[in-house]
Order: structure tokens, then C-alpha cells, then sequence
């Protein structure tokens, strides 16, 4: 964690919660699937703090990701809140070109 | 549970099988003619003879919204029951005909049930228990409700509903029925099991609160739940492990937690200091090995506890599981095609592109043995 700066509310509390000495009490992924539950490395960094364990290529990850809402910020769900998104797109691998950048709705 | 071939399928697999065989050759060195079942997206559902490496069926999904996810099969090997609509429904596919004949759509007008991945039929094949995250929609609010256990009769048609619900915890991710039928594991931060019939909770052991000494709060990723070959599941599961002489923190360790469907046996064991990602895990009924599988294939040897051997693979696969044999390792989930591993070697004997290159995102790769 040295060598992280927290951008965010909520890694400046995991950054409280480790200096307060509470961090067991932050709970990571464990599986929880669903909307803002995960904070797990992916997609900008592997667990290792490289890229090459990411999936290999992205696309083989992209429906598994947007699937579950699994990190909504970086890939539209289409578990509630785009459900849409990749239909008549099949194949991640084949269709990636056609998948649009989302945005909320006013 | 160990899922019997039924009659019907083999002969379908194995007239499909003869032609192919008798036209190109077939596969030197395959006695095998495992069914594979995976699903793809929109709304495909796949029926493969792994043996020939052919697909003796695709059928589409009524309903299923462009999104599919967990298989669960019958114990007689004849319906696959599906994930679809976006966590929301579930669907029921006799495999030998593509006729849907169960199924359980969640949610009702202002309230919406999602399943994330947990259910699971009963070994008598006469239930199906689904975990139930409910939520109220409102007209200004979303009320979260609590979570539930839904138990439905798989006979119940095409709008089945719950027969009895019960209370459950939250956070629960897979449905393991125990195979005496008489409850059924629920995987969460802990280890729950409840009785079938009243949904009393018999037992809670610890998966985030483990008795693994000298390791961390554990993390696992365990949405492909893969029992059919023997009975266990298996899965990895990742800690910090104290090391005499090792940094403060610990020592980033991979460990495979086994649960027997027999008798609950409950069971951690080290393998390696993390050197490589593997999202989900099957055991053989054979050897003492299981095998994982991510970007790379990998070995372990379940009688030493350690690494047996690791090979890369063409991309990341989500999904594996394992021959009647034990000797050929199938992956899948994740794009589009289905790879087969020789499981001494880690080889690969072949691989089945799914027409139109589907993703199959988060679909479970299930076989159905044959005796």
C-alpha cells in the first residue's frame, strides 16, 4: 500500500482502516458479485501489480465482466442498468467494435 | 453428484458420434463420449460429444434476455437448468428434445429477484433451491429486502413458483446439494448447510473465519460449481501465509478448498506460493489431482500438495472440468470456443469453435458421464 495514493472516498477509508489498525474489518471481494461490491485488482492491474495476469485478451473477459456488474465503472453492466448493451453483439471477440460507450440517462 | 447417462442422450450422442467417426476419422486415442453442456450468448444452449469434438445439438433459450450464466443439470443427466434474463429467471431444457419445461422467472411486479449464480437441483432431481436477493422497487426508493432460500418444484412447469421459501444469509454465492437429499451447502463468507425440507440451518464452518493456521482472511472466487465427477467440489482459494523468516505480511499462497458432497468433509491444502491466477478448479475421480484453469492450465498434485505442472493457454478460460476417464481435461467459459487437454501431459488434443463464436461469458461447463 506504500506505493498507493487513494483517489477516492473509499480508499482513503481502507487507507484509515489499515493506519487505525482495523483493516480485517474492510472485507474484500470474496466472490460477491453484483454492483460496487468489488474492489479487486482487474483491468488496469493484476494481483501480481503487472498486466500480463489479466485475462488474455480483454475480450475474453469483457461479457464476464459486464455480466455480473462486476466492475461497472470500467464496463457497462448489463445486469440492471444496461441490459441492452451488448445485444446483437454475441461475440466479444468479433462485435468489440460495435459496443458503445455508455452514459446517464437524463 | 454424479450424473448417470441417460438413455436417451446416448443414443444420440452415439449415432452422432458413429457418423462422425466413420467420415473423419474420429480422434486417435479417444474412448471418449463425455455429452458436454455450455451455453453462449444470446440464448444458446450447447450439447457436445466430446469425443468426436462435435456439437449434437444448439438450441436457443426462450427468454433468456441475451444473458446466461450458471448450468445446473438434472441427476439423470436429461434437463439442463439455466441462469438467463439477467440473474432473473431460470430455465429448464430437456437436452434431448430443446423443449423448455421448467421455468422460474424471480421477480414480480415492484420486486426484483436476482440469483447470483447459487442453485442447485436436489439428487432425486424432484427440487430446485435458488438464492433469492430480493429488492423493491418503489416509486422513488429501491428497499432492499432480505435474502431467501426458494425451493421449487422442477415439475412445476413453465410458471413455477416457489413452493417454500426460508431465510438465508446474504453474501451467498453457490448451492451444493449434499447428496444424501436430505440439505445443502450454501457457500458465503461461511460454509452454511441447510435442511431441504424446512430450511433449518444444521451447520456453519468457516470459509472467511477458516481454521487454516498461520493464513490470512481468505478470498475465492467459486461461481462454476463443478461436482459431477466426483462428488467434490473443488476450488482455489487465496491467503497470505506466515513463513518463518518471511516478510511481515505473508506469503501470498494459493490452496485448493475441497468440499465431498458425501459426507461434508470440509478440507484446505497449500499447493504454491501464488505464482499464477486460476479461477476455478476440478478434482479427478481418478488420480489425486485436480486442475485449474485462467490464462494457463494448471496441475496440482492433490497427494503431495503441490504444483505438478502449469502450461499456458491460447486465452483466458474461466471454466473446467473433467473426463469419465480423468485422462482429458475440458475447458471452457469465456469466448468462444471449447479447448481439450490430455490430463497427463497438459497437451492440447483439440478444441471446438462454438458457431458464430458466441461468448459464453459466465456459463458453467458441465459434463454428463458416461458409465
Amino acid at each position: 500500500m506504500s506505493g498507493l495514493k487513494p483517489v477516492n472516498e473509499k480508499a482513503r477509508l481502507l487507507e484509515k482502516a489499515a493506519a487505525e489498525g482495523h483493516v480485517e474489518e474492510v472485507t474484500a471481494m470474496e466472490s460477491v458479485a453484483g454492483c460496487a461490491t468489488t474492489f479487486d485488482p482487474g483491468w488496469e492491474v493484476d494481483p501480481f501489480g503487472g498486466v500480463a495476469s489479466l485475462c488474455q485478451p480483454m475480450e475474453a473477459d469483457l461479457y464476464g465482466c459486464s455480466d455480473p456488474c462486476w466492475w461497472p465503472a470500467q464496463v457497462p453492466d448489463t445486469l440492471n442498468t444496461y441490459p441492452a448493451w451488448d445485444a446483437g453483439k454475441p461475440s466479444a471477440q468479433n462485435d468489440w467494435r460495435e459496443l458503445d460507450a455508455v452514459f446517464p440517462e437524463k | 453428484m454424479s450424473i448417470p447417462w441417460s438413455q436417451t442422450l446416448r443414443a444420440l450422442a452415439s449415432g452422432t458420434a458413429a457418423l462422425l467417426l466413420a467420415s473423419c476419422g474420429g480422434h486417435a486415442g479417444s474412448s471418449n463420449h463425455d455429452i458436454l453442456i455450455t451455453a453462449a450468448k444470446p440464448d444458446r444452449l450447447f450439447v457436445i460429444d466430446a469425443g468426436s469434438r462435435s456439437i449434437t445439438h444448439e438450441y436457443r433459450i426462450p427468454g433468456a434476455d441475451g444473458w446466461l450464466g450458471g448450468i445446473v443439470l438434472s441427476p439423470d443427466g436429461r434437463i439442463a437448468y439455466v441462469l438467463v434474463n439477467h440473474m432473473e429467471s431460470i430455465a429448464g431444457i430437456e437436452l434431448s428434445s430443446g423443449k423448455q419445461v421448467f421455468r422460474a422467472d424471480l421477480s414480480a411486479p415492484g420486486e426484483r429477484v436476482k440469483c447470483l449464480f447459487a442453485f442447485d437441483v436436489s439428487p432425486d432431481g424432484k427440487e430446485l433451491v435458488v438464492y433469492e436477493n430480493p429488492t423493491q422497487l418503489k416509486a422513488d426508493e429501491y428497499v432492499v429486502e432480505e435474502p431467501r432460500f426458494a425451493v421449487f418444484a422442477t415439475n412445476a412447469g413453465l410458471e413455477a413458483k416457489a413452493a417454500r421459501t426460508y431465510p438465508a444469509p446474504r453474501r451467498v454465492h453457490m448451492i451444493l446439494s449434499k447428496q444424501d437429499g436430505k440439505s445443502f451447502y450454501a457457500l458465503g463468507f461461511e460454509l452454511y448447510e441447510y435442511a431441504f425440507g424446512d430450511g433449518k440451518l444444521l451447520e456453519q464452518r468457516g470459509i472467511r473465519s477458516w481454521d487454516h493456521p498461520g493464513h490470512s482472511i481468505p478470498d475465492l472466487l467459486a461461481v462454476w460449481p463443478v461436482t459431477e465427477g466426483t462428488g467434490e467440489f473443488v476450488t482455489p482459494i487465496y491467503s497470505n501465509a506466515t513463513v518463518p523468516g518471511g516478510p511481515a505480511g505473508g506469503v501470498p499462497t494459493t490452496s485448493l478448498m475441497t468440499l465431498d458432497l458425501k459426507n461434508g468433509a470440509l478440507t484446505y491444502q497449500d499447493f504454491e506460493p501464488t505464482a499464477a491466477l486460476i479461477f476455478s478448479a476440478v478434482g479427478s475421480p481418478v488420480r489425486k489431482e485436480a486442475f485449474g484453469v485462467y490464462s494457463a492450465l494448471t496441475k496440482v498434485d492433490t497427494a503431495q500438495g503441490k504444483l505438478a505442472k502449469r502450461v499456458n493457454l491460447d486465452h483466458t478460460y474461466y471454466a473446467v472440468n473433467l473426463s469419465t476417464d480423468g485422462s482429458e481435461v475440458y475447458i471452457g467459459g469465456a469466448m468462444c470456443d471449447v479447448g481439450f487437454y490430455d490430463a497427463i501431459t497438459l497437451e492440447k488434443k483439440g478444441n471446438l469453435r462454438l458457431p458464430g463464436c458466441p461468448d459464453q461469458a459466465l456459463a458453467t461447463l458441465r459434463v454428463i458421464h458416461h458409465p
